[in-house]
């Protein structure tokens, strides 16, 4: 059993609200955060956007801009004192930083190029304003968090799309066990971008109507965004115990889950082995339920394999809609959240259930006390990672 | 900082560039310009369809690699590097974005994904266990080098192989960075037969100037050549391999 190592501090935001206090609240409401794309696209779209204009980041960080970074900026002050305390703690030089996302500040570019195309393409100039060094690449936002937040250990990104910010859990757990590090903050940004909102329309997975985890005739999914980040300490006041980390591969299909669910159910089974922990332990499961037909067939295959049709399943996409690289992070506070407070929440919009689908997914929020939480990631490249944590005692 | 991790060895290597096919070709400049692309002979023509010459450099030296450690494909876990990642399918797409109805294909946006070589990997060899993709900027392989070695230091895995590929930025991003196609791979084990060195990390590089690898200056795969020079020559101590991180290598 490895040690559990304490999440000391979570914050984020997403489509259910600017703030980590709304979007908490909208989630024991069991109100949806989808509305439309802020931007156009050439069919109907709903995605998890977060309400209201993103603030500019500050003068001093300008040249940084891209959705990915406002979502950042919006999100950090709501962890930024603990950090500041985790530095004055260990120094800044023994913080780490492990981010996941799928597109960085891809939204930059995709803005410049549109322009660039409409000027004639070839030798025709980009926007004053665009740097694709300072704003696209992957690293962007993590370079604006370390200027933010003064951490100086090693930081990297993990992008393995849709699991990218589950598994910097098992970056970070492996840094501080070594002694890389005595505190990594964790977590994961992805902003809506005409990238992953067209390309995933080309799969024909798209819903234009709030998606149904889990549900009959469910239409797919939609796309969110946010940013989500975990402080995750050696020592410290636990929020909730990080327990385990399984991760594996399906080696079946680039954007297809493997159907039975093998490789989900061998990242869940990893994660309860690492802590010691018996399938019948687990009170509540946040499926990866992204809404579309594969996913969620496969997902539950697994789910009932290992745990049985009893425990608890909700998809907080539903809420969110799949904000990608951030779900990881973005569902890991949610897990948080729901052991600190005790509750399940509905499981929205999956019901009617699917005949095929043989779980337990509460019609209505539930007030119970949870000891273990299980939140899973899915991803393109048949990549899975499955998250456990348990309740601070 | 104090380099906890230090009983880890490198094993193997593999270095793929355009006219460069393995590592003896590259270092003595003994160029084939009839290689524009690697063969990738382990991986069947279907998954071939619609990916980067990127991803195609990062899954050959990753089996290259693993091949000249005589380890299972379908057992070792991968590190994919790469610092700008699917650059080009990007930009293929953006140009579809402004064409016609404006939309996308289904086939180039699910290779996209930084993590579309680890996929393909893990698809081809039959490896159902741990890979990740990693991407840090300039500094994408000595941290991708960190993730690699800490799964083999903490025990989880006996071996793991740590790739960087970068490919030419395509227009109209290309002024921003790295003209040419490099992709290196090194097999990390916690075992020291076959040790060509043993190394140390993270550690702080000491190093106003790095030594430039032929003609690469700053291609994000010249700090993977950097360490690959130095366990040829022998050298014991630190090892800048970029301006922020280096390795020691005993």
């Amino acid at each position: 059993m490895r040690t559990p190592l304490a999440i000391t501090a979570y914050g984020l935001c997403c489509g259910l609200g600017r703030t980590t206090d709304e979007v908490i609240a909208e989630l024991s409401a069991g109100r949806r955060g989808l509305r439309d794309a802020p931007f156009a696209v050439p069919f109907p779209a709903l995605t998890g956007t977060v309400p209201g204009d993103l603030p500019r980041l500050g003068a001093e960080h300008a040249s940084r801009d891209s959705r990915s970074a406002r979502l950042t900026a919006l999100a950090y002050p709501s962890v930024s004192a603990e950090v500041d305390r985790c530095r004055a703690r260990w120094g800044s030089e023994r913080v780490a930083m492990v981010m996941g996302t799928s597109t960085g500040g891809i939204d930059r570019t995709e803005t410049a190029h549109a322009a660039w195309w409409a000027a004639g393409a070839a030798n025709a100039p980009l926007p004053a304003d665009y740097d694709y060094a300072l704003q696209h690449p992957f690293h962007a936002f993590t370079d604006l968090l370390a200027e933010l937040s003064g951490i100086a250990g090693p930081r990297y990104v993990v992008s393995t799309a849709c699991s990218s910010s589950a598994k910097v859990f098992a970056s970070a757990r492996r840094l501080i066990e070594l002694g890389v590090a005595d505190a990594v903050l964790v977590g994961g940004v992805d902003g809506l971008c005409h990238t992953t909102v067209r390309g995933f329309h080309s799969l024909g997975v798209m819903a234009d109507e709030p998606c149904r985890p889990f549900g009959r005739d469910r239409p797919g999914m939609n796309v969110g965004e946010g940013a989500a980040f975990l402080l995750v300490e050696r020592a410290g006041e636990p929020r909730a115990w990080l327990r385990g980390v399984g991760e594996s591969s399906d080696a079946y299909h680039m954007s297809s889950p493997e159907p039975s669910g093998r490789g989900a159910a061998a990242a869940m089974r990893a994660a309860l082995e690492e802590a010691g922990v018996q399938p019948s332990q687990i009170d509540y499961v946040n499926a990866h339920g992204t809404g579309t037909q594969h996913n969620d067939a496969a997902e539950s295959a697994a789910i009932g394999t290992l745990l049985g049709p009893d425990v608890p399943v909700v998809s907080t996409k539903a809420y969110t809609g799949h904000t990608l690289g951030a779900c990881g992070a973005v569902e890991a506070i949610f897990c948080v959240v729901a052991l600190e407070r005790g509750f399940v929440p509905a499981a929205l919009g999956s019901h009617p259930v699917d005949e095929g689908i043989d779980l337990f997914l509460p019609e209505v929020r539930t007030e119970r006390p949870l000891r273990f939480a299980l939140s899973n990631a899915f991803a393109f490249g048949g990549n899975n990672c499955s998250v456990l944590l348990e309740k601070a005692s | 900082m104090s380099a906890p991790i230090s009983k880890v060895h490198v094993i193997a290597h593999a270095v793929w560039a355009p006219g460069y096919p393995d590592a003896q070709s590259f270092f003595a400049r003994e160029e084939d310009v009839s290689l524009v692309e690697p063969p990738l002979a382990f991986v069947n023509s279907r998954l071939q369809r619609a990916i980067s010459l990127m991803c195609r450099m990062a899954v050959q030296v990753v089996g290259d690699a693993i091949d000249a450690a005589g380890i299972a494909p379908s057992e070792c876990a991968t590190v994919f590097g790469s610092s700008h990642g699917e650059m080009q399918i990007a930009v293929d797409q953006m140009v579809m974005m402004q064409e016609g109805e404006g939309r996308l294909s289904p086939a180039r946006f699910k290779n996209s994904v930084h993590n579309t070589a680890a996929g393909l990997f893990s698809i081809a060899a039959g490896n159902r266990g741990f890979t990740t993709a990693i991407a840090a900027g300039a500094d994408t392989f000595p941290l991708s080098l960190l993730e690699g070695a800490a799964l083999v230091a903490s025990g989880e895995e006996s071996h793991a192989v740590v790739a960087i590929a970068d490919e030419p930025l395509p227009d109209p991003v290309s002024q921003f960075g790295e003209q040419r196609a490099l992709a290196v791979a090194v097999v990390l084990s916690s075992d020291p037969s076959g040790s060509r060195g043993r190394i140390t990390l993270p550690a702080r590089s000491t190093e106003a100037d790095l030594e430039a690898i032929f003609d690469y200056g700053d291609h994000p795969a010249a700090s993977a050549l950097r360490l690959l020079v130095a366990l040829d020559r022998g050298h014991r101590g630190p090892v800048a391999l970029t301006r922020e991180w280096g390795v020691v290598i005993s």
